[in-house]
């Protein structure tokens, strides 16, 4: 289950992400991230265990440079 | 012939005219160059005017022409790129403070195809900052206007590309669509835009915002110059990963073929309403649309729309971790360069997880497979190019684009190729595009059904009033 996310947690995630923001800046992302982080949930219910993701690693695209 | 009438030529009426020797590449060049200066200080397309690189490429494209050097439907025509493509010296700035002064040392692919076919650069067109967010009030540049009627928007993100040649600023131009950044300011200006398949075009010197949704496309005025472009962009590039090393066939064969028998899918159920729905206005020209393309002899299939609907959640989802990604290292460095809407969104990504972005990469597989499954009960897709009329700046609501149906982002997260095309106007004059995606590759059917409706119509030949 999603842990709710919360001013805080938002600005320990943003420093462990090397970011410097203001709380003002971060009270501004809150929403956005809320709802960014609902979506992706979200997109779990629409697959099963054994679909792969788009764009796996072709090997045979690697000496085509 | 007038300054205006020579400025809103297609590119094919003025390629003819040009081998008539009606006029010259450098009068055309001039005339565009004079209408810049009559109404861009308003308009605000351009960031950066090629000036003297413009009249050096005319004056050799008119040297050639005349000595039998001739490159094609796009030597001596002048155009514009958004400024996300990268140009060899000459500023490039994603219309942002972060790259205001940035002079990249290599054209893109796209760029080197262009100068190799004669065209003439004009500038670089404003844009939303990085591709990304919404109209760049706060960049060091000012934000684009609508020629219909500059208290709104153009749409974007490439917004100069879609305002200029509405106002006749120029005959061509490239713009990049990661989430509809083609197709929106196309039908909020009233011109023809089209992504095409993924991988199709080079993104290759193309300043990324989301690699895997990520493509290059011409817009213009018309159909038939949007395919005359795409001819010469197209093709295999070595040094764009994604790009695919499929056939170019010839745009604009089959244009005149017609559209009697087509079937054209419409997935209106599960989608047109999603949320707030589409607005009432931008649907009735939408039906309007469709009954015409029965009177010229297409057949209409309702189908089912939760697909597409769903797309949206999984497209934004990767755009905003890739985007993200790419620009980490400014954020952690100088997160106050960016503007507020680019800031604010690109963000979002450094607090998904990677788990999200793979389940975001597993829905497309999945939506990926159910959307191209339509094909097999239709030929081609038809929505709305934008589920409303285009905004006014003031009181625009930064959310009001979840708030409705995204009728681009699927054919991102999908790569099918899309196009649209005007199809009638909203109170107050404001234009609205009609959009045709065709199956992978088939950007020439595309060009068909959109031209068959382009020349039933009168809607492409409406100007503005500046």
């Amino acid at each position: 289950m999603e842990r709710e996310i919360t001013l805080d947690n938002l600005r320990t995630t943003a420093q462990r992400a090397g970011l410097e923001l203001s709380d003002d800046e971060l009270q501004r992302l809150l929403p956005g991230v809320i709802r960014a982080k609902k979506q992706a949930g979200e997109l779990r219910a629409l697959v099963s265990l054994d679909t792969e993701p788009a764009g796996m690693f072709n090997a045979s695209r690697v000496t085509r440079k | 012939m007038q300054q205006s009438d020579l400025c809103f030529l297609t590119i094919a009426e003025a390629s003819r005219g040009l081998r008539r020797k009606e006029y010259s590449p450098i009068e055309l060049t001039n005339a565009c160059l004079e209408r810049i200066g009559d109404f861009d200080g308003k308009l605000h397309c351009f960031i950066t005017l090629t000036t003297d690189l413009a009249i050096k490429q005319a004056k050799q494209a008119e040297h050639e022409l005349r000595s039998g050097q001739d490159r094609g439907s796009l030597h001596g025509i002048p155009i514009a790129l958004k400024d996300l493509y990268m140009t060899n010296g000459i500023r490039t700035t994603c219309h942002s403070a972060v790259l205001a002064n940035w002079l990249p040392d290599y054209d893109a692919t796209t760029v080197t195809k262009l100068q190799d076919a004669g065209a003439i650069l004009l500038g670089k067109l404003g844009m939303h900052e990085f591709a990304f967010g919404g109209p760049s009030v706060d960049a060091p540049f000012p934000a684009v206007r609508n020629p219909w009627n500059t208290a709104h928007i153009p749409g974007g993100s490439s917004s100069g590309s879609g305002a200029s040649l509405a106002a006749g600023l120029c005959y061509g131009s490239l713009g990049s669509d990661t989430g509809g950044s083609i197709r929106t300011p196309s039908s909020h200006c009233g011109v023809v835009g089209i992504k095409p398949t993924y991988g199709r075009v080079s993104r290759y010197g193309v300043v990324p915002l989301s690699w895997s949704l990520d493509h290059a496309g011409p817009m213009a005025r018309s159909v038939e110059d949007c395919a005359i472009l795409l001819q010469i962009i197209a093709g295999y590039d070595p040094n764009d990963p994604a790009s695919a090393n499929v056939a170019v066939p010839n745009f604009r064969l089959g244009l005149n073929d017609g559209i009697k028998g087509l079937r054209i899918g419409v997935p209106r159920a599960n989608w047109f309403d999603e949320n707030l729905g589409v607005h009432p206005q931008t649907e009735g020209v939408f039906n309007q649309a469709l009954e015409t393309l029965e009177e010229l002899g297409a057949t209409l299939v309702e189908i089912d729309g939760n697909p597409f609907s769903l797309a949206r959640k999984a497209n934004q989802t990767i755009l905003v971790c890739e985007a993200y990604a790419y620009h980490e290292k400014r954020f952690q460095e100088a997160p106050e360069k960016f503007g507020g809407s680019v800031r604010r969104r690109m963000l979002e990504g450094a607090f998904l997880s990677a788990a999200d972005y793979i389940a975001a990469q597993r829905v497309r597989s999945v939506l990926n497979a159910q959307i191209c499954q339509s094909f097999s009960l239709v030929d081609i897709l038809a929505t709305p190019s934008a589920p409303r009329p285009p905004d006014p700046f003031e009181g625009m609501d930064p959310n009001e684009q979840n708030l409705r149906p995204s009728f681009t982002n699927p054919f991102n997260l999908t790569g099918l190729p899309a196009i649209s095309v005007p199809c009638g106007f909203t109170d107050g004059n404001l234009p609205a595009g009609l959009q045709f995606v065709a199956p992978p590759f088939e950007e020439a059917t595309a060009f068909r059904v959109a031209y068959a409706y382009e020349q039933a119509t009168e809607w492409h030949k409406q100007r503005p009033t500046l």
